[in-house]
């Protein structure tokens, strides 16, 4: 497995070194000029190009090139164009907040999609199982700020149980919690969607398997036959969308960031965007790179652990 | 004895109960996703320009709660003289303004250095604005002077805390460095304490304030870039005082909430068509004017609103000092724009395209005015771009038609110069942002700014504006005045007609009655 890993994060490192040469290119050939963005529409051309200067955007593509591919690996990712402040400080500043929310939405998911489409494929085409079909179709379609603001009309303006503003920061456990609570159920309830139709196409095939029809026959109790037999063997394509989903979660999570006005990876790549923040924008495909290669090795890792047969070579 | 032992004791504690109650945090709703650069003489957005209000006093100021120049007052200058060349001002200065924490009081020199930083292109974005300033000098211990190299009768608005007008610490710019735009030094009744990224900026009263200590002990700014958002958490209570969404449906709903005070500020963003008249067919005066016949001003306040916006038929905002309406004005007539695109030689009307912002309030007014054109025969191609991108490309003169909407220093001349004199042309070293390219109005605009004679000055800024209009170099549609709501309890201590930095000015004297 040592070595599997090793292999793998030879990879992450070529993969990183193209998607940040990628990313160096296309963000300076976006049009739109940082020193004009950052000193405003009257600012003087004198007054831009000082500031182009100080920010070495007046020297040539391939120095800036390398110049930022060596800071990338020593660790000197350089400060953020707009507001001054390091890169690393800026994203290390709202990592945890993201990582928050993305976990607290995917146990949300899961404890609610697992058994919600384990139920729905044992009750196939039952009123239950349309009634969840129904449900996660509407989970899918349903856009996030729509649901972002239903849920704060209802349980922060007319319920007052959770704040509006939630800031990602609170003191004490219970205080984080609260500000967790309405982000991760309008996150969690996507992917709660996700995992139910997944689930339940996995559990349906595996229920149609030789052994699943012989453990019947040997009269194993159906609860057994469901949760040691077909639960398990369910969960590698389960494991596979979430994996996969978790990566893109990370990204997506930008509208529900806006919307309770909470910290996080999403808010601030699509501001270096707008702002065509290049420095920051770099800095954060580093960091999205880095979660997508992590992300996608542990659940290759993962398959082991479900599936003892999985060898890694 | 014990009855009155015990009312005493009641009332004791009902005051001490009211007391600890007095609310002395403000909450502010800010309207973009974080700060920027928190530097006074590089800040440029809307929102750090309010956060530096705060923070930061100029020479004079214009009277908290008004935006107009004529309520120019001392700020830390307590008086000034002007020679009567015009040339040479001489300010004498407050001895007890000091700078926040440890860094000292204000001195002359910081006065100096401050001025001098402002018209550095190297550390200022606004540097032209102080060309004709030759030199800055402590003259006395409590004495500036500033020697300029042709009269500038608005100098003062130059002085004001906006812009390059903000008065900064020396001791703590050069000691603190790159530090000092993350956490700036100024002298203002308000300092900076803490920055949390996307989250807030909190300020704490400086008990130094020259003018007293401030009442109300803490400002925290939040970033909420989402309206609806911001919205509900003013209606939560975890705010108090927000920057509103610039349409009529939401002064409408926000004014419906209790205990609510909601504000149509002044200076209005002008919103204008550009007309770029070095492309054809608008490089002929009377497709230009065609277009501006083809525009109804009426139902365009109509469509954003009659109690947020105002008409606009000059290319200078009303309200803005040498404002007229005195200018050749053109009444709604697709008849009349058929006319005159005919007699350009057009009688089938034209084609034009606009780059166009996807910022939604903008969209919202050119798709309505596309609307319009269309009844007189001119098709306007719309391609839509994201802001950045719009702001680039417009400055490589690729629009014909160039939506704008912008608020500045409210004096004629800033507009004029910015938007309609062939030095602010696109393609010129002095490049700003005269998308049009007009330049039938530069003798008047350049005579008005070094003119001694005020009277004589509004005349020819008057004069320039009925040339630019002649010439239809740009077509006015609305101003869309800034809108903000707070609280009833929260008492700001004076009127608020406008403000400069287009957030409500906030003095020692605003307090929370409750």
């Amino acid at each position: 497995m040592g070595s599997f890993v090793l292999k793998r994060l030879g990879f992450a490192v070529i993969t990183l070194f193209c998607v940040l040469t990628i990313v160096f290119f296309i963000v300076r050939i976006l049009p739109g000029d940082p020193a004009l963005v950052i000193l405003g529409d009257q600012a003087s051309q004198a007054a831009i190009e000082s500031l182009r200067t100080r920010l070495g955007l007046d020297q040539p593509l391939y120095i800036q090139y390398v110049e930022f591919m060596a800071g990338v690996f020593t660790g000197d990712w350089g400060q953020s164009m707009v507001s001054g402040r390091p890169v690393i400080a800026e994203i290390l500043n709202v990592l945890p907040a993201t990582i928050e929310l993305t976990v607290a939405a995917l146990i949300l998911g899961a404890a609610v999609g697992i058994p919600l489409g384990v139920w729905s494929a044992i009750r196939r085409n039952s009123v239950p199982d349309y009634a969840i079909r129904l449900a996660s179709l509407l989970g899918l379609s349903f856009p996030a700020f729509v649901s972002a603001i239903l849920l704060l009309l209802a349980f922060a303006i007319t319920l007052r149980w959770f704040p509006v503003m939630s800031t990602g920061r609170g003191e004490t456990f219970g205080a984080r919690l609260n500000d967790l609570a309405l982000p991760a159920i309008n996150l969690g309830l996507i992917m709660a969607a996700y995992i139910t139709r997944v689930s339940r196409s996995a559990m349906l095939e595996v229920l149609g398997q030789d052994y699943v029809r012989t453990a019947k026959a040997k009269g194993l109790a159906f609860g057994t036959i469901i949760w040691r037999h077909c639960l398990r063997n369910t969960m590698i394509p389960v494991v596979t969308v979430v994996g996969l989903y978790l990566g893109i979660l990370i990204g997506n999570s930008v509208l529900t960031e806006i919307v309770f006005n909470r910290p996080g990876l999403g808010r601030l790549i699509v501001g270096a965007l707008n702002q065509r923040d290049y420095t920051m924008l770099q800095g954060m495909m580093v960091i999205y790179t880095l979660i997508v290669v992590v992300v996608n090795l542990l659940t290759d890792l993962t398959y082991g652990l479900i599936d003892p047969r999985i060898k890694y070579k | 004895m014990r009855l009155s032992t015990f009312t005493l004791a009641c009332s004791a504690m009902l005051f001490a109960g009211s007391a600890y109650a007095q609310q002395t945090t403000l909450t502010i709703g800010m309207a973009s996703a974080d700060a920027g650069r928190l530097d006074p003489h590089v800040a440029t957005t809307t929102p750090d320009k309010g956060l530096l209000h705060y923070m930061f006093n100029g020479l004079v100021r214009i009277a908290p709660g008004q935006a107009s120049p004529e309520y120019i007052e001392p700020d830390i200058a307590e008086s000034w003289t002007s020679s009567e060349d015009g040339l040479t001002w001489t300010f004498s200065l407050r001895d007890d303004v000091a700078c926040h924490g440890d860094w000292g009081m204000l001195s002359a020199d910081d006065v100096v250095f401050s001025l001098e930083r402002a018209a550095n292109p190297d550390t200022s974005a606004f540097a032209s604005d102080f060309r004709a300033v030759e030199s800055v000098e402590a003259t006395a211990e409590n004495e500036v002077t500033i020697i300029l190299s042709e009269p500038v009768p608005s100098l003062l608005g130059l002085l004001v805390p906006y812009h390059g007008g903000n008065i900064v610490c020396q001791a703590a710019v050069e000691a603190m460095g790159d530090q000092f735009e993350r956490e700036p030094v100024g002298t203002g009744p308000w300092q900076f304490a803490e920055y949390q990224p996307q989250q807030f900026v909190r300020l704490v009263a400086n008990e130094n304030y020259f003018r007293g200590a401030p009442q109300i002990k803490e400002i925290m700014l939040r970033y909420i870039p989402s309206d609806s958002s911001r919205d509900l958490a003013f209606q939560a209570g975890e705010i108090d005082m927000l920057y509103g969404r610039q349409d009529q449906t939401w002064l409408d709903r926000i004014s419906e909430l209790p205990d609510t005070t909601v504000v149509a500020m002044r200076p209005g963003e002008m919103s204008q068509l550009m007309l770029n008249m070095t492309m054809p067919p608008l490089d002929d005066v009377r497709v230009r004017r065609a277009v501006a016949h083809a525009v109804n001003r009426e139902a365009m306040v109509e469509f954003k609103g009659p109690d947020v916006t105002l008409p606009a038929v000059s290319p200078v905002p009303e309200g803005y000092l040498g404002y007229t309406d005195d200018v050749p004005q053109y009444e709604y007539s697709p008849e009349r724009a058929r006319e005159l695109l005919a007699e350009a030689g057009f009688p089938d009307g034209v084609t034009l395209n606009a780059i166009h912002t996807t910022l939604p309030g903008m969209l919202a007014t050119i798709e309505a005015v596309q609307a319009q054109l269309r009844e007189s025969g001119i098709t306007l191609d719309i391609d839509l771009v994201e802001h950045a991108t719009f702001h680039a490309q417009i400055r490589e003169d690729l629009s014909q038609v160039t939506h704008y909407s912008a608020a500045r220093f409210p004096v004629a001349d800033t507009y004029l110069t910015l938007f309609n004199h062939s030095d602010s042309a696109p393609g010129k070293p002095t490049a700003s942002t005269n998308f049009s390219h007009c330049d039938v109005a530069d003798q008047e605009i350049v005579a008005a700014r070094i003119e001694p004679d005020q009277a004589r000055q509004l005349e020819l800024w008057a004069e320039a504006q009925r040339k630019i209009m002649d010439a239809v170099c740009v077509v006015p549609i609305y101003q869309n005045m800034q809108l903000w709501a707070w609280t009833d309890s929260l008492d700001l201590g004076h009127e608020v007609v406008g403000s400069l930095n287009l957030s409500p000015a906030i003095t020692e004297k605003s307090r929370f009655t409750q």
